[in-house]
């Protein structure tokens, strides 16, 4: 499915994974950005990545709970970056490029990169 | 498809079908009720056949694993509470596993189960770090047929093979009383857990993905969930039927573990009862390290992080916390000194619960022509599938009565 096609939201593309150009995992679709108005279609602008994007979605306790422990950061991607939809969506971007990176970067940095076979 | 890999394949997951809680409940089921249970390790198998094979051929043709799935057929609240519920089941089981390796080799060596406990978790811990994938899951896998031992000792003690034959046909025993009846109840409902654990999908579905399955490679998955689960699950009904034979006439209880190594030590002497206890060792090693990594995947896959065991450990960064942090979790569950058995039971009981929720999105996804196209389940795919769905949600709801009336199958 290209990205400018007519889409269901629930079932189509909310909570699907993110892969970018170079095949990495890099989010999920949490919530969407949609511009429209009174007596107008609704456009997809774009997609919303991060923990703060649950909010809405969540109880306000648990959105607490999610806060504390993940931050409230949200990354938004334009539906320009997005290349196809399917059982996951195809990004035309690197994850880096996207900002979408960050998270993965820091826990990297923890890692001792040696040792593996 | 390379007949050497497959031959490997269906090796290693019959060496890694039998983790502590089978080995537990069906030495107990056989002790207690004989071979009437034999028919719902039979039932349980093909259960468990049917969603691996689902969650296999998903990974090959939509190219998701079980987790991504589950939050986009549930949402982001119900995929929560069962990421949620998910994580405590496969960590008391990963703890019930380290107690349980620690146990066995406590047995071989003597040494303190503590220490045992901190250094298997220590070996894990490198292994996992070390070895490439496909290693770390044969390794185990394949030492875990030391196990065969129980079903060479079953043919040396020339049991009834009549009487094993119609265990398999459903039965409950005439004569129960109703506390007996309970008992019998909640032994069928554990065994289903047991033999249905939903970490075992998740981690051979994430496996499927990271050995880069696609359409081609359908008939691998069918023969490996096939006769893989079906020959492994045939390892623990000789447990069972070994009990039935042995234990239960002159009314021992295997309580521990350890009980069932004796099943071989009966024909086999000393050497039978080493070859058990390290057929025991690895399939219960290996299922420390599936639990683990099934609670690691799950999480990365409901969050979208980078994932898989074929990356080297400082590639998927979040991933690799992720299993660490998990192990040291779960060791310290151990270490807190609560008997393994009722990290047995309450593995079993978490796990029952959380199977309605984890194969009711496979069901779903494995079905959807959309995403698997011509691949999609077929009507005798769809039937056993909901049968099995609505076998394993009946089970989740009589789990917690039955585990509170009887005391964990205890009264």
């Amino acid at each position: 499915m290209r990205p400018d096609s007519a889409i269901k939201l629930v079932s189509e593309l909310l909570d699907l994974p993110l892969l970018d150009t170079e095949g990495k995992y890099c989010g999920i679709v949490d919530d969407v950005e949609l511009r429209g108005q009174p007596g107008r279609d609704l456009e997809l602008k774009a997609l919303l990545v991060g923990p703060g994007a649950y909010q809405g979605r969540l109880p306000a306790w648990v959105m607490g709970l999610v806060k504390t422990i993940a931050g409230d950061r949200i990354t938004r991607v334009s539906m320009d970056d997005v290349e196809t939809i399917s059982s996951v969506v195809h990004l035309k971007r690197t994850a880096g490029e996207l900002g979408l990176h960050q998270s993965e970067a820091a826990a990297g940095r923890w890692i001792p990169h040696r040792g593996a076979i | 498809m390379n007949p050497l890999e497959l031959t490997l394949g269906i090796m290693t997951a019959v060496g890694g079908f039998v983790d502590i809680s089978e080995l537990v409940f069906a030495a107990k089921a056989g002790s207690q009720f004989g071979y009437a249970l034999i028919w719902v390790f039979a039932l349980a198998t093909v259960g468990i056949i049917v969603f691996s094979e689902m969650s296999g051929r998903v990974a090959a043709v939509a190219k998701q694993p079980v987790f991504n799935l589950m939050r986009h057929r549930l949402g982001l609240k119900l995929g929560l509470i069962t990421l949620a519920a998910s994580i405590a089941s496969n960590l008391i089981t990963c703890a019930a596993e380290i107690g349980g390796v620690s146990l066995i080799l406590n047995y071989l060596t003597g040494a303190s189960y503590m220490l045992m406990a901190v250094a298997m978790t220590a070996v894990f811990v490198i292994s996992i770090w070390v070895l490439p994938f496909q290693w770390i899951e044969r390794v185990y896998g394949l030492l875990g047929l030391f196990m065969i031992v129980f079903a060479a000792a079953l043919v040396a003690i020339h049991p009834p093979w009549n009487q094993i034959a119609g265990g398999f046909v459903p039965q409950v025993p005439a004569g129960l009383t109703t506390k007996e009846l309970l008992t019998f109840s909640y032994f069928a409902v554990a065994i289903i857990s047991a033999v249905m654990f939903p970490y075992e999908v998740y981690f051979y579905s994430s496996g499927g993905i990271e050995e880069g399955w696609g359409p081609k490679d359908m008939l691998t998955n069918r023969l490996t969930s096939i006769l893989g689960m079906a020959l492994g699950s045939l390892l623990a009904i000789s447990i069972l039927a070994n009990s039935a034979q042995l234990f239960g006439p002159a009314a021992v209880d295997p309580e521990i573990p350890g009980t069932a190594a004796l099943e071989a030590a009966i024909p086999f002497g000393k050497t039978g009862l080493v070859l058990a206890l390290l057929g025991m060792l690895f399939a219960v090693a290996g299922a420390a390290v599936e639990t683990c990594m099934a609670n690691a995947y799950s999480i990365s896959q409901f969050f979208g992080w980078i994932w898989g065991r074929r990356k080297k450990p400082w590639e998927a960064p979040r991933f690799t916390i992720a299993w660490i942090l998990l192990f040291l979790i779960a060791l310290s569950i151990v270490l807190t000194g609560v008997d393994v058995m009722m990290l047995v039971e309450f593995a079993v009981l978490f796990s029952i619960l959380v199977l309605p929720l984890t194969y009711l999105p496979l069901l779903l996804l494995a079905g959807d022509r959309k995403y698997m196209r011509e691949y999609a389940n077929g009507p005798v795919a769809n039937a056993f599938g909901w049968s099995y769905f609505a076998i394993i949600t009946a089970a989740a709801i009589a789990a917690v009565p039955l585990f509170i009336v009887t005391s964990g199958g205890n009264a």
